[in-house]
C-alpha cells in the first residue's frame, strides 16, 4: 500500500564521517546518543566492576585506597545516571518521535545537534579528573558540606569538574526538552491528534515537561555549591550560616522528577513493544496516558522521601506522596499485562526483555513502596536494600526496557535484524546475572549493610552474599559479550529487515528501513493509535469495539 | 480466545524448560538458604525497634501478596497466550475494560492507604521525644569517630566523656535496658548518621541542626552489645566510623557511670609505668596523613613523640599505639588542629607495633613502631 | 522526492514539512521554544529564590545588623529599575513597529532598548562597586551571598538578552525582517520581558520586602 519503495536505504547511512559529525538528521542524531549512551554504559560497568571487585571479600584488596573507592561508585553512578540511561532514553526519543508523528525531522535540528554533541564534552570533562588528581568522591548526590572539601581538602578539582559536567548536560537535557514539545505539539502529521498519538511520543512528552521544569532547579543547587566552592559563598555550610539541608531539598526536587525521566521513556518502548508483539493495541490507552501525566504531576511532590532521616522534613506529607505514585505505576503494570492477556505471544528478544521489565520492575517499584513508610526507611535508608531498589527500577527497568527498544528498533535504524539466538543468549544471561547481583543486596540491607563502604568485617555476616554479588556483576558484564558481537556480525550480514518486520503499529513501520531523508514519501491515513495496524488490517479489524 | 490444545514448538518448550528450570532452583535456592529469613531485619532490641519490625511485617507481607499475584499473572498470561502454529487470525482487539480499569486504580489506592495510615501511627509513636527521658546523650560525630557526651538532667552539662566509640577498645556507648534514653545528635563537621542495625533505626547528624530521638532497650538484653556505624557518606574513613551500644543492668550502668565520674573529676594522669623518657620522636598530621609512616625506638625503654596537628582546628588526632591483633596498649588523648604536645608512652618490649590515629584509623594515618 | 540530505538543511525546507503543520495554526515553533526556554529560566529563578528564602528565614535579623541600610531603594537602583522597565516599553515598541511593517521604528526602538539594557547593566556594575564599598560582598555570609548570586545571575541574564537583542537589530538592519517574517523579533522580546519581570521581582523581594 503506501509503504515506500525506496532503493536500499542503507546506503544513505554509508556516508562519510564529517557528515555525522555535522549532521541535524534527527536519526542520525538519535543513533549517535545511542552509541554515546552505550560507550559510556561500558565505562560505567566497568566501574561497577571496580567495586564489586573490592566488595567481594572482607579486606580492601582490590581499590586499596578508600577515597578511589568513593571516587569509583561515584563516577560509576554519574555515568550511568547522567551519561547513560537519561542520554540513551532522550536518544531513542529523537530517532522515534519525529517518525511516529509523522514529522520530517525535530523542531530545532541545529539545537539538536547541539544538545548531542555537549554529552561527550561533558563525559570527558567528568572522568578528566582521573588523570588529573581525582575525581568527585562525595557519591553521585553529593551532599554538602562533605563536597565543599572545607575541612578534608582532598577531591582537588574533580568536585568542580563534576559540577561543570552536571551544568553542562542539564543544559543539554533542557535544550533536548524543549525541542521534544515543540516537535511534539506543532509538527504532528494531519490526522495525528494528540490521543492517537503512540505512547512511547506521549512519555517523551511527560518526560520533556519534568526536565523542562526540574533540571533548572538543580543547575540553580549546582551553581550554589560552585559559589560555595569557589567564591566563597555561603549557601550550605553550616559553619558559616549556610543550611546543609537545603541542597538536599534543591537536589532532591530534581533528582526525584529525573528518576521519572530515567524510566518513562523506557515504559513507553515497552507500551510499543508489548502490543506489536501480542498482536492487540494496548490495553486502556487514556488510562494509560492519564497515569503517565499522573506520574510527571506527582513525580513533584515525593522529593523528601529520600530525606526522611534527615529530621528535616514533614514526613507525612511525602510518605502519602510516595504512597500515591504507586498508584499510576500499578495502572500502567496492570495495562501492560492486560495487554498479552488474550493476545498472541511471539518470543522475539525484543518481547523477552520487555518482559523482563515487567517482572523485575515490578520488584523495583514494590521495594520502592518500602520506603515510603517512613518507620521502615529508618531501618532501610542508605542500606543495601536501597542499592537494590535502584537498580532494580533503573537497570531491571530502564535497562532491560533500552535493550528491548534496541532489539525492536535496530531493523529500522540499519535494515538489518539483529541475531535472535544471540538475542536470547544474551538476555538469559543478563537476566540470571542481574538477579544475582542485585537481589542479594535486599538482604544485605535488611542485616544492616550500608552502602558507599569500601570494605566491611568479615565477622558481619555478609561475606557470601557479596561474592554471590560479584559474581553475577561479572555474568551481567559477560552477557555483553554476546550482545557485541551480534550488533558486529548483523551490522554486516544480519538479515535484511525490511520496512515492517515485526508487524509494527506506528508510523515509523510505514517508511523504509532505514527511512530516508525527511523520514516519509507518503503517509497512511491516520484514524487511530495504530495507523499502520490499519492500513494492515483494515480501520477496526479483529473485533475492535 | 478459546484454548484448543495444540502442539507445542520446540523453541517454546525450550522457553518453558528455562522458565521452570530457574524457578525451581530459586524456590530451592531459597529454601536451602533460609531465603525467608533474609527477607526480615533482625529481631529488634528497642521498644521503637520492635514497632518498627511489627510494620516492616505487615508492610511485607502485603508487598508479597501484591508481588506474587502480579508476578503469577505475568507469568501465566506468558505461557498461557503464546502464538501457536497456524494462528493468522488477529486476537481480540480488546481496547480496555472500564471496570477493570477502576478495579486496579481502587484497590492499589485503598492498599496504600491504608499503609499510609498504619505507618503514621508507629512514625507518631517512635519519633516521640519525652521532656524529661532518663538519661541524656550527646552523640558527637565528626570525620571520623563518635563521642557520647553523657549529660546531667538538663541536657546540656557534660557530666564525662566517653570518647572510645567501640567495645573491642573498651568503649562504647553504655547505655541501661529499660530506661528512656535521648540522644542528641551533632556534627561539627559533615553530615553522618547514628545506625545501629538492631535498632531498626538511623538518623542523620547534620552540622547546623541538634537531631534528637528515644530509645528504650528491652530488658532481655542487658549485656548484649550491638554494633552500629555510620550511615552517610562522610568521606574517606566513612566505614571505619563503627560504633558499639552496650546494654547494662541499671546496676552494671550505675556502677559503670560512677566510675567514668570519678575518672573525669581525676586529673588525667598520665600512664603511670611511663618512667623517664629515653628518647623523643616526632610525628606530624597533615592533610588527615602522618607525615612519617614509621617510627622505631629500644626496646624497653620509655619514650616520647612531640606531635603536632598541623590540620584545620576542627580536625583533631592523636597518636595511639596498637599491638599486631589490634588490642591498644596506648590511648592518648587527642588534640585539635593547629596545636601541639608531648605524648609519653611506657616501655614497650621488642617486636613491630603499629601507631594510628584513633580518630582516622585507616591507611594514611597508620603508620609502624618499630621497638629493637 | 528530491530531498537532499545537506547537513544543515532544516526541516522547513523539507518536502512535506509545507503540509499541516503550519498550517495547524497557533504560535510559530521559535515563539513556543522561547516560552518553554522561559519556563525553564523561571524554575532556574525559583531554585535561587528557594535558596534565599531559606537562608532568610534561618538567619534573623534579616538583613543581618551590619547591612540593615545597605540596600536603599531609593538609589542609583531605583533608576536603574526605571531603565530596565523602559526598555520593556521600547522593545515592545519595537515588536509592534515591525508588526505594522515600520522598520524604521523597529530599527529605532530596538537601538533605544539595547542602550537601555547596557545602561542597566554598568550602573548594576557601579552599583556593586558601591556596595562592596560598604563591605557587603559575595562572601558576606549569607545576605551577601544570596544578593549576589540572585542579581549576578539576573544580571547574566540581562547580558544575555542585550546579546540576543543586538542580533537581532543586525538582522533588522539587514533588513531581514518584515511584518509576515519576524518570529525572533517576537521570541528575543519575550525574553526581554522575562528578564524585566524577574528584575520587578527581585528588586521588590531584596529591597522591598
Ligand atoms: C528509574 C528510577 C526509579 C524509579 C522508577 C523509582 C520509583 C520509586 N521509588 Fe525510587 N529511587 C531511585 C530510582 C527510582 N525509583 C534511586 C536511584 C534511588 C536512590 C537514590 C540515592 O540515594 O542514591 C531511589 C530511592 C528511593 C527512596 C529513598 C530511599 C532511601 O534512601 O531511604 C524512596 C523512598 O520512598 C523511593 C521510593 C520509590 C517509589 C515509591 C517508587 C515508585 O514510583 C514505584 C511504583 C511502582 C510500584 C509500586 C510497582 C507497581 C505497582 C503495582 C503492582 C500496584 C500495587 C502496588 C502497591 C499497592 C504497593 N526510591
Ligand atoms: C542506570 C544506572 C545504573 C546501572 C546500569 C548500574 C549497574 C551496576 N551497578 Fe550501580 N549504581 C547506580 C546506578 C547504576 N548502576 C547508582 C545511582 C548508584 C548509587 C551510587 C551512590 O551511592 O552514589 C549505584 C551504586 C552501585 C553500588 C553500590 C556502591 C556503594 O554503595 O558502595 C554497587 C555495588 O555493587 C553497584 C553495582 C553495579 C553493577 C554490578 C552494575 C552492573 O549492572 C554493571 C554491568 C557491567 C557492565 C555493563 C560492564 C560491561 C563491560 C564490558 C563487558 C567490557 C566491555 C568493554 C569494552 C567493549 C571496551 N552500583
Ligand atoms: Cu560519618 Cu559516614
Ligand atoms: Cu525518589
Amino acid at each position: 500500500m503506501a509503504t515506500t519503495t525506496l532503493h536500499p536505504a542503507a546506503a544513505t547511512y554509508k556516508s562519510g564521517l564529517y557528515e555525522w559529525l555535522t549532521t541535524t538528521d534527527h536519526k542520525k542524531i538519535g543513533i549517535m546518543y545511542v552509541v554515546n549512551s552505550f560507550i559510556f554504559f561500558f565505562i560505567g560497568g566497568l566501574l561497577a566492576l571496580g567495586v564489586r571487585a573490592e566488595l567481594a571479600q572482607p579486606g580492601l584488596q582490590f581499590l586499596t585506597d578508600e577515597h578511589l573507592y568513593n571516587q569509583v561508585f561515584t563516577m560509576h553512578a554519574t555515568v550511568m545516571i547522567f551519561l547513560f540511561i537519561i542520554p540513551m532514553l532522550a536518544g531513542f526519543g529523537n530517532y522515534i518521535v519525529p517518525l511516529q508523528i509523522g514529522a520530517p525531522d525535530m523542531a530545532f535540528p541545529r539545537i539538536n545537534a547541539m544538545s548531542l554533541w555537549m554529552l561527550p564534552l561533558a563525559g570527558v570533562i567528568l572522568l578528566s579528573g582521573f588523570l588529573l588528581g581525582g575525581t568527585a568522591a562525595a557519591g553521585w548526590t553529593s551532599y554538602p558540606p562533605l563536597s565543599e572539601d572545607r575541612i578534608l581538602a582532598s577531591t582537588g578539582p574533580g568536585q568542580d569538574l563534576w559540577i561543570t559536567a552536571l551544568i553542562l548536560i542539564g543544559t543539554s537535557s533542557i535544550l533536548g526538552s524543549i525541542n521534544f514539545l515543540v516537535t511534539i505539539f506543532k509538527m504532528r502529521a494531519p490526522g495525528m491528534t494528540l490521543f492517537r498519538m503512540p505512547i512511547m511520543v506521549w512519555t517523551v512528552l511527560v518526560t520533556s515537561v519534568l526536565v523542562m521544569m526540574a533540571t533548572p532547579v538543580i543547575t540553580s543547587a549546582l551553581i550554589m555549591l560552585f559559589i560555595d566552592r569557589n567564591l566563597g559563598g555561603h549557601f550550605f555550610d553550616p559553619s558559616t550560616g549556610g543550611n546543609a539541608v537545603l541542597y538536599q531539598n534543591v537536589f532532591w526536587f530534581y533528582s526525584h522528577p529525573a528518576v521519572y525521566v530515567m524510566v518513562l521513556p523506557a515504559m513507553g518502548m515497552i507500551s510499543e513493544i508489548l502490543p506489536t508483539f501480542s498482536r492487540k493495541p494496548l490495553f486502556g490507552y487514556k488510562a494509560f496516558v492519564f497515569a503517565t501525566a499522573g506520574i510527571g504531576a506527582l513525580g513533584f511532590s515525593v522529593w523528601a522521601h529520600h530525606m526522611f532521616t534527615t529530621g528535616a522534613v514533614f514526613l507525612p506529607f511525602f510518605s502519602l506522596m510516595t504512597f500515591l505514585i504507586a498508584v499510576p505505576t500499578g495502572v500502567k503494570m496492570f495495562n501492560w499485562i492486560f495487554t498479552l492477556v488474550r493476545g498472541q505471544l511471539t518470543f522475539s528478544t525484543p518481547l523477552l526483555f520487555a518482559l523482563g521489565f515487567l517482572s523485575m520492575f515490578l520488584i523495583g517499584g514494590i521495594n520502592g513502596a518500602f520506603s515510603a513508610s517512613v518507620p521502615v526507611d529508618y531501618a532501610l535508608h542508605d542500606t543495601y536494600w536501597v542499592v537494590a531498589h535502584l537498580h532494580y527500577v533503573l537497570f531491571g527497568g530502564s535497562a532491560f526496557g533500552v535493550f528491548a527498544g534496541l532489539y525492536y528498533w535496530f531493523p529500522k535504524m540499519t535494515g538489518r535484524m539483529l541475531d535472535e539466538t544471540l538475542g536470547k543468549i544474551q538476555f538469559v544471561l543478563m537476566f540470571i546475572g542481574f538477579n544475582l547481583t542485585f537481589f542479594p543486596m535486599h538482604v544485605l540491607g535488611l542485616q544492616g549493610m550500608p552502602r558507599r563502604i569500601a570494605d566491611y568485617a568479615s565477622g558481619a555476616g555478609w561475606n557470601d552474599l557479596n561474592l554471590a554479588a560479584t559474581v553475577g556483576g561479572f555474568l551481567i558484564a559477560a552477557s555483553m559479550l554476546p550482545f557485541l558481537w551480534n550488533v558486529f556480525v548483523s551490522l554486516r550480514s544480519g538479515k535484511i529487515a525490511g520496512d515492517d518486520p515485526w508487524e509494527g503499529n506506528t508510523l515509523e513501520w510505514a517508511t523504509s528501513s532505514p527511512p530516508p531523508p525527511y523520514n516519509f514519501d507518503r503517509l497512511p491515513e491516520i484514524r487511530s493509535e495504530r495507523p499502520v495496524f490499519d492500513q494492515r488490517h483494515g480501520h477496526g479489524a479483529g473485533g475492535h469495539k | 480466545m478459546s484454548s484448543s490444545p495444540r502442539p507445542r514448538s520446540a523453541s517454546d518448550l525450550i522457553l518453558i524448560a528455562i522458565l521452570v528450570v530457574t524457578m525451581g532452583a530459586l524456590i530451592i535456592g531459597a529454601l536451602a538458604t533460609g531465603f525467608m529469613d533474609g527477607m526480615f531485619p533482625p529481631e529488634a532490641v528497642t521498644r521503637q525497634g520492635r514497632e518498627i519490625r511489627s510494620l516492616y511485617d505487615i508492610v511485607f507481607w502485603i508487598a508479597a501478596v501484591i508481588f506474587v499475584f502480579v508476578e503469577v499473572l505475568i507469568v501465566y498470561s506468558v505461557l498461557r497466550y503464546r502464538r501457536k502454529p497456524g494462528q493468522d487470525e488477529l486476537p481480540v482487539q480488546t481496547h480496555g475494560h472500564n471496570v477493570l480499569e477502576v478495579i486496579w486504580t481502587v484497590v492499589p489506592t485503598v492498599i496504600v492507604a491504608y499503609l499510609f495510615v498504619i505507618s503514621l501511627q508507629t512514625l507518631n509513636s517512635i519519633d516521640a521525644v519525652a521532656k524529661s527521658p532518663d538519661i541524656h546523650i550527646r552523640a558527637v560525630a565528626q570525620q571520623f569517630r563518635w563521642q557520647f557526651d553523657y549529660l546531667a538532667e538538663d541536657g546540656v552539662t557534660t557530666l564525662f566523656t566517653e570518647d572510645v566509640a567501640t567495645s573491642d577498645q573498651g568503649g562504647g556507648m553504655h547505655v541501661p535496658v529499660g530506661a528512656n534514653v535521648q540522644l542528641q545528635l551533632t556534627s561539627p563537621d559533615v553530615i553522618h548518621a547514628f545506625y545501629v542495625p538492631k535498632f531498626l533505626f538511623k538518623r542523620d547528624v547534620v552540622p547546623g541542626i541538634t537531631n534528637r530521638f528515644d530509645f528504650t532497650i528491652d530488658p532481655a538484653e542487658a549485656g548484649q552489645t550491638f554494633r552500629g556505624q555510620c550511615a552517610e557518606l562522610c568521606g574517606t574513613g566513612h566505614r571505619v566510623m563503627l560504633l558499639d551500644v552496650v546494654a547494662m543492668t541499671p546496676a552494671d550502668y550505675e556502677a559503670w557511670k560512677a566510675a567514668k565520674i570519678e575518672q573525669a573529676g581525676a586529673t588525667p594522669a598520665p600512664s603511670a609505668s611511663a618512667g623517664p623518657v629515653a628518647v623523643t620522636l616526632e610525628e606530624t598530621a597533615a592533610g588527615i596523613k602522618f607525615t612519617t609512616k614509621s617510627l622505631e625506638v629500644t626496646a624497653d625503654q620509655a619514650f616520647a613523640i612531640d606531635f603536632k596537628n598541623e590540620d584545620p582546628a576542627s580536625v583533631p588526632h592523636d597518636v595511639d599505639i596498637r599491638a599486631a591483633d589490634g588490642s591498644v596498649l596506648a590511648d592518648q588523648p587527642t588534640i585539635d588542629g593547629g596545636t601541639a604536645t608531648t605524648y609519653t608512652y611506657a616501655a614497650l618490649p621488642a617486636g613491630t607495633y603499629t601507631f594510628i590515629c584513633s580518630v582516622h584509623p585507616f591507611p594514611d594515618m597508620t603508620g609502624t613502631l618499630t621497638v629493637k | 522526492m528530491t530531498a537532499d540530505s545537506h547537513a544543515l538543511t532544516t526541516a522547513e525546507h523539507s518536502p512535506i514539512a509545507g503540509l499541516a503543520h503550519d498550517a495547524r495554526g497557533g504560535i510559530s515553533n521559535p515563539i513556543l521554544g522561547m516560552l518553554l526556554f522561559i519556563t525553564s529560566e523561571v524554575m532556574f529563578f525559583a531554585g535561587l529564590f528557594g535558596a534565599y528564602f531559606s537562608a532568610r528565614a534561618q538567619n534573623t535579623p534579616w538583613p543581618p545588623e551590619e547591612f540593615a541600610h545597605t540596600l536603599n531603594p531609593l538609589s542609583l537602583i531605583l533608576v536603574a529599575t526605571v531603565i530596565l522597565v523602559l526598555s520593556s516599553v521600547t522593545c515592545q515598541m519595537a515588536v509592534n513597529a515591525i508588526r505594522r511593517d515600520d522598520r524604521a521604528g523597529f530599527l529605532r526602538n530596538m537601538s533605544v532598548t539595547v542602550i537601555l539594557g547596557i545602561a542597566f547593566l554598568l550602573m548594576q556594575a557601579y552599583d556593586y562597586l558601591l556596595l562592596a564599598d560598604e563591605g557587603l560582598t559575595l562572601n558576606a555570609g549569607s545576605f551577601g551571598t544570596t544578593y549576589y548570586t540572585l542579581t549576578g545571575f539576573h544580571g547574566a541574564h540581562v547580558f544575555g538578552g542585550v546579546l540576543m537583542l543586538s542580533v537581532i537589530l543586525y538582522r533588522g538592519m539587514a533588513g531581514q525582517f518584515s511584518s509576515r517574517h519576524h518570529d525572533a523579533v517576537e521570541a528575543a522580546s519575550l525574553y526581554w520581558h522575562f528578564v524585566d519581570v524577574v528584575w520587578i521581582v527581585l528588586f521588590s523581594v531584596l529591597y522591598l520586602l
